[in-house]
């Protein structure tokens, strides 16, 4: 119950809610409208880039789960896509099974492999964390690359667009609505988890991890369930990728991917759903955005064009900086400091 | 016997450039603590600002080796003083994502300076090969191996010698009791990137004697990890074995085993070494507090 | 109250921003509307180095042709971009084409081909690329991919005949060095197929060079405990001249045989001395031997004030590459209906063979999307490539 004054609850459905007051459930409205309309008035670059933002959005939620909930530094998620991706593929394209069954074969595999990797993270932190994950990666790669029997090796997993009801979900404008339900999902499973016991727990291991061991915390068992969660999730995005694209190629899933996730939860903002979201969005829209302006530009200055793959990186790795140096809180802290001013104007605090 | 020198020597020569490579990791992280990910990039920066002074400029090579240095010098204080002072205190993972970031950006910057299409480097290491109990070795490796090992007893003798090394050391152990001591913080924090950016400049021009100068070079970058775990992070003895060992392994699997396993060797090796000696064969365990 | 109004309306502001943009106008009209075809190039990514002159090979072509009458009158629209080497870019610039009404597409490396091939039969726009696999010029199972050039698997055939020629009946051990990619295995298992068919004597190993070597002295070591004396190299220049600089020092004793992506003169440039001797398979051949052969390519160059020695041969390449596909869609117009995906992929089958001044006659077929049948085989002397052969069929 949110009032001028603050909030008052009246029972504990109301301190539970996922929204708070007024003002929150209308710019969810908002969200919703603007969500329903998007594929109908956006053009079809913008929508693709919407759709790949959508499945990013998927994959950042998992990672700032491990990463800002749990505080393990990963550097591994382009192995887990891949798991999640060639698994759901070769579920499908293999044993003939229909897709949403390929699909929670991913998931299930892919957190399996998580756990797996998330081993070392029981005896190393920070740094050292991050390099074993580099090294996981690297070694998932080489094992993907090489496993030729299954996977295919080196060479491209051709994917069948899946059916639903009889009809084949080939263009981006379908996809648009099943990537936005998935994600959806995707956001309410992980606000729900930071509800529950589990969730504090990760917080716990992220905020001091020897007192909370002190006070009882299983670090072992939550460790390794984070880095479980967290890849199933990633797993989810591999595997959408897979049958949107309809190709798996080794290549999607290198170490620069892995980088990718990393500045989307940066700059989005560590510890916040809504941040990995911003963050997916904005790392996909930059490039995109830069692509499209240069195009506009190319004829005016031809010089544009040799330099614009250089032009596009450079955007990255400054954005990257630039908001690690005046905002390392990311997109979230931004949007709140919006919200802030204007729930408080004319005071200031 | 001759097929076992070539190999031996084709593995010190590049673990030596790996350990070249990884002096600058390790001299920013004895300093600072910070991992520095744009160590590749400024590899290759260090060896284009060499051929841009020997091949633009006309200038003769030692004297372009040393006005690099010095443009490297700069580079290495500039981001020390506009990247990495932001970020003191801040976590971990805000630290790593910067490095990396940097590294996108100055990648970015190598491109659109000097293009993607691969430059001829002026060759001041001859090529050509001698022969070593009846093994054919190429001379360019010999040399990298001898100055990579020079670069690293130097640096080494700094650290455990001079003053200023003995006073990175404090301060990497300790900030606040260093500032009580009276050593400036700041200025160790700007010698020790600037060390850095020297080291790459040197490595860079020695890997693009060998190499050739392109954007390639810092994908070599990724390999100079599995030799600062074995090592060490805060070790250049460390650096120094690690590299030997990963050189030499990589070599003799690409000999023995084969199929490109060699590529994904270091990588388990950083994992076992992680699992079972985080801090690596000479590196300084750390207590942690709560 | 208030706040939520201007909330609201922030939001629609916003909302009607983000709308625009128009969609991309349906494509193949008769009239004298453009042609519109769409190309994707790698000016920045791992293959620029050959990516970029063959990209301006491919644009200086449709600008000569443009200025030169067009395809029957009509001009031609190239819209084309730079991917990088990176497959979720092309097919992102794919879609931009389709939307844009592209009716044939330019296409790179063996990456986007994989990548964009179910997509190109779905929606039929022929697809012409510098990926030569043997199992694109196969029109049953990929209908609308074409290669000009001689396939890898052809190539790699060409090179174990005249290995057997040159051995004059004495067994010989060839090691084939590849790259870690479905491009680098593209030929080998055909290679060791035509071994067993034609009985040949030769031994055949394959040894992969893993992408980020900075040295490949390991497998030469194991090349030449096999006794190789002809290494086949199916990879490109960079990693081929490395190669060939560390079987010098080595003192492998054993010929390189470069297949069409190390066969250039990048390959001799960063090999140096270490590419003397080298043999090549190069379905184009290098500018300097067609000299006063290419009136069109060579006034193309001189307007620009260039000069032949100023190109390689991968320019010829892209600029005789588009040259087929123009030849196509003046071939689909002559029918006088519109130009469409099916009508120039009809075209290309049915209209005969095309002969360049770089390269053996080109030919498509309903049977056959792989233009040509022979190559021939140069050599490096003094620091250029010459011909030592004339053209081997496989």
């Amino acid at each position: 119950m949110g009032t001028a004054t603050g909030l008052y609850h009246r029972s504990y459905a109301e301190v539970l809610a996922l929204r708070q007051t007024r003002a929150e459930y209308a710019r969810l409205a908002l969200l919703g409208i603007a969500l329903a309309v998007a594929p109908f008035v956006l053009p079809p670059v913008w929508l693709r880039v919407a759709c790949q933002a959508g499945i990013a959005a998927i994959g950042a939620i998992g990672l700032n789960i491990l990463t800002g909930y749990t505080g393990q530094i990963s550097l591994g998620q382009g192995g887990f896509l891949a798991v999640g991706a060639y698994t759901s593929a070769i579920v499908v394209t293999r044993m003939d099974l229909p897709t949403p069954v390929g699909i929670v074969a991913g998931i299930a595999l892919a957190a399996l492999v998580g756990a797996f990797f998330g081993l070392p993270a029981l005896r190393l932190k920070g740094l050292y964390l991050a390099i074993a994950t580099l090294a996981s990666q690297e070694i998932v790669l080489w094992v993907v690359r090489n496993w030729s029997a299954v996977t295919g090796g080196a060479s491209s997993l051709l994917v069948p667009a899946p059916r639903v009801l009889g009809f084949p979900l080939r263009s981006d404008f379908a996809w648009y609505w099943v990537i936005v339900a998935c994600g959806a999902a995707a956001a309410l499973a992980a606000t729900n988890l930071f509800r529950t016991g589990i969730g504090r727990a990760f917080v716990a291991i992220r905020d001091q991890d020897i007192a909370a061991q002190a006070i009882g915390v299983d670090i072992v068992r939550y460790k390794v369930l984070a880095f479980a969660v967290s890849s199933g999730f990633v797993g989810l995005a591999g595997a959408l990728t897979a049958h949107y694209t309809r190709t798996v190629q080794w290549e999607q899933f290198t170490l620069d991917v892995s980088v990718l996730y990393v500045a989307m939860i940066i700059v989005g903002g560590l510890g916040s759903v809504a941040g990995s979201i911003y963050g997916a969005v904005f790392m996909l829209v930059l490039p995109a955005g830069i692509q499209q302006l240069g195009t506009a530009l190319r004829d005016d200055f031809p010089i544009i064009t040799e330099k614009l793959p250089a032009l596009q990186h450079a955007a990255f790795g400054l954005v990257i900086m630039l908001f690690l140096i005046f905002e390392p809180r990311g997109l979230a802290r931004c949007w709140q400091r919006v919200k802030d001013y204007a729930r408080l104007w004319p005071f200031r605090y | 016997m001759a097929e076992l020198i070539q190999l031996s020597i084709n593995g010190l020569a590049n673990g030596s450039i790996l350990a070249l490579a990884a002096l600058g990791f390790v001299i920013i992280y004895k300093a600072t603590g910070v991992i520095n990910f744009a160590q590749g990039q400024f590899l290759a920066i260090g060896a284009y600002l060499v051929y841009t002074g020997v091949q633009v400029f006309h200038l003769p090579w030692p004297l372009a080796i040393l006005l690099a240095m010095a443009a490297g010098v700069v580079i290495g204080v500039s981001v020390e003083r506009f990247v990495l002072r932001p970020l003191v205190g801040e976590q971990a993972v805000a630290v790593i994502m910067v490095t990396i970031g940097l590294a996108a950006f100055l990648q970015a910057v190598v491109q659109l300076i000097w293009g993607t299409t691969p430059l001829e480097f002026p060759r001041f290491i001859p090529a050509g090969t001698i022969t070593l109990a009846g093994a054919t070795v190429p001379v360019d490796r010999l040399v990298a191996i001898a100055v990579a090992a020079v670069l690293l007893t130097a640096f080494s003798w700094f650290f455990r010698r001079s003053r200023s090394g003995i006073a990175m050391r404090a301060v990497a152990d300790d900030q606040q009791a260093a500032l009580v001591m009276g050593i400036s913080v700041r200025r160790v924090f700007a010698l020790s990137w600037a060390l850095a950016a020297v080291s790459a400049v040197a490595g860079g021009a020695l890997v693009a004697n060998i190499l050739g100068v392109s954007g390639d070079l810092a994908a070599f970058g990724l390999v100079v990890f599995p030799v600062v775990i074995l090592g060490g992070l805060d070790s250049i003895s460390g650096t120094i074995v690690g590299g030997a060992v990963i050189g030499l392994l990589m070599t003799f699997t690409a000999r023995y085993v084969g199929g490109g396993l060699q590529t994904v060797v270091p990588f388990v090796v950083v994992v076992l070494v992680l699992l079972t000696k985080p801090y690596g064969l000479f590196g300084q365990a750390r207590i942690e507090r709560v | 109250m208030k706040r939520f109004a201007r909330i609201l309306g922030a939001a629609l502001l916003l909302l009607t921003a983000a709308c625009g943009g128009g969609q991309g106008a349906a494509g193949g009209e008769a009239g004298d509307k453009p042609i519109v075809v769409g190309a994707i190039f790698d000016l920045s990514g791992p293959t620029s180095d050959v990516g970029v002159p063959y990209a301006e090979g491919v644009r200086d072509y449709v600008d000569w042709r443009n200025r030169h009458g067009g395809v029957g009158g009509r001009q031609i629209d190239l819209r084309w971009q730079d991917y990088r080497y990176d497959a979720p870019t092309s097919e992102q610039f794919y879609t931009q084409f389709v939307a844009a009404g592209a009716v044939a597409l330019q296409g790179w490396g063996t990456k986007d081909t994989e990548a964009l091939r179910g997509r190109v039969t779905d929606d039929q726009i022929p697809f012409m690329s510098a990926s030569y696999a043997a199992t694109l010029g196969n029109p049953e199972d990929t209908p609308y991919n074409f290669l000009v050039a001689l396939s890898y698997s052809d190539q790699m055939r060409i090179a174990l005949q005249h290995i057997a020629r040159q051995s004059n009946g004495k067994h010989v051990e060839v090691a084939v060095f590849h790259h870690d990619s479905p491009f680098g295995t593209s030929p080998l298992d055909d290679g060791k197929r035509y071994i067993k068919d034609k009985g040949l004597d030769i031994g055949y190993q394959t040894y992969v060079m893993p992408q980020s070597a900075t040295d490949y002295v390991g497998e030469l070591a194991r090349a030449k405990q096999q006794g190789a004396t002809y290494l086949i190299v199916q990879n490109t220049s960079k990693p081929a001249a490395v190669l060939a600089k560390n079987a010098k020092d080595q003192g492998i004793g054993a010929r390189l045989l470069c297949l069409n992506w190390c066969g250039d003169e990048i390959f001799i440039q960063q090999a140096g001395d270490a590419a003397e001797g080298s043999l090549g398979i190069l379905p184009f051949a290098p500018p300097l031997q067609a000299k006063g052969n290419m009136p069109d390519l060579e006034a193309a160059l001189k307007a620009k004030g260039r000069d032949l020695d100023s190109i390689n041969l991968h320019y010829t390449q892209g600029w005789y590459t588009m040259s087929v596909m123009a030849e196509g869609l003046a071939e689909a117009l002559k029918s006088g209906k519109e130009v469409t995906g099916p009508a120039v992929k009809e075209a290309l089958e049915t209209m005969g063979p095309v002969t360049t001044p770089v390269t053996t006659v080109i030919k498509f077929s309903r049977q056959s999307h792989e233009g040509m049948r022979s190559a021939r085989v140069y050599q490096v002397k003094a620091g250029a490539w010459e011909p030592l052969s004339d053209a081997l069929t496989p």
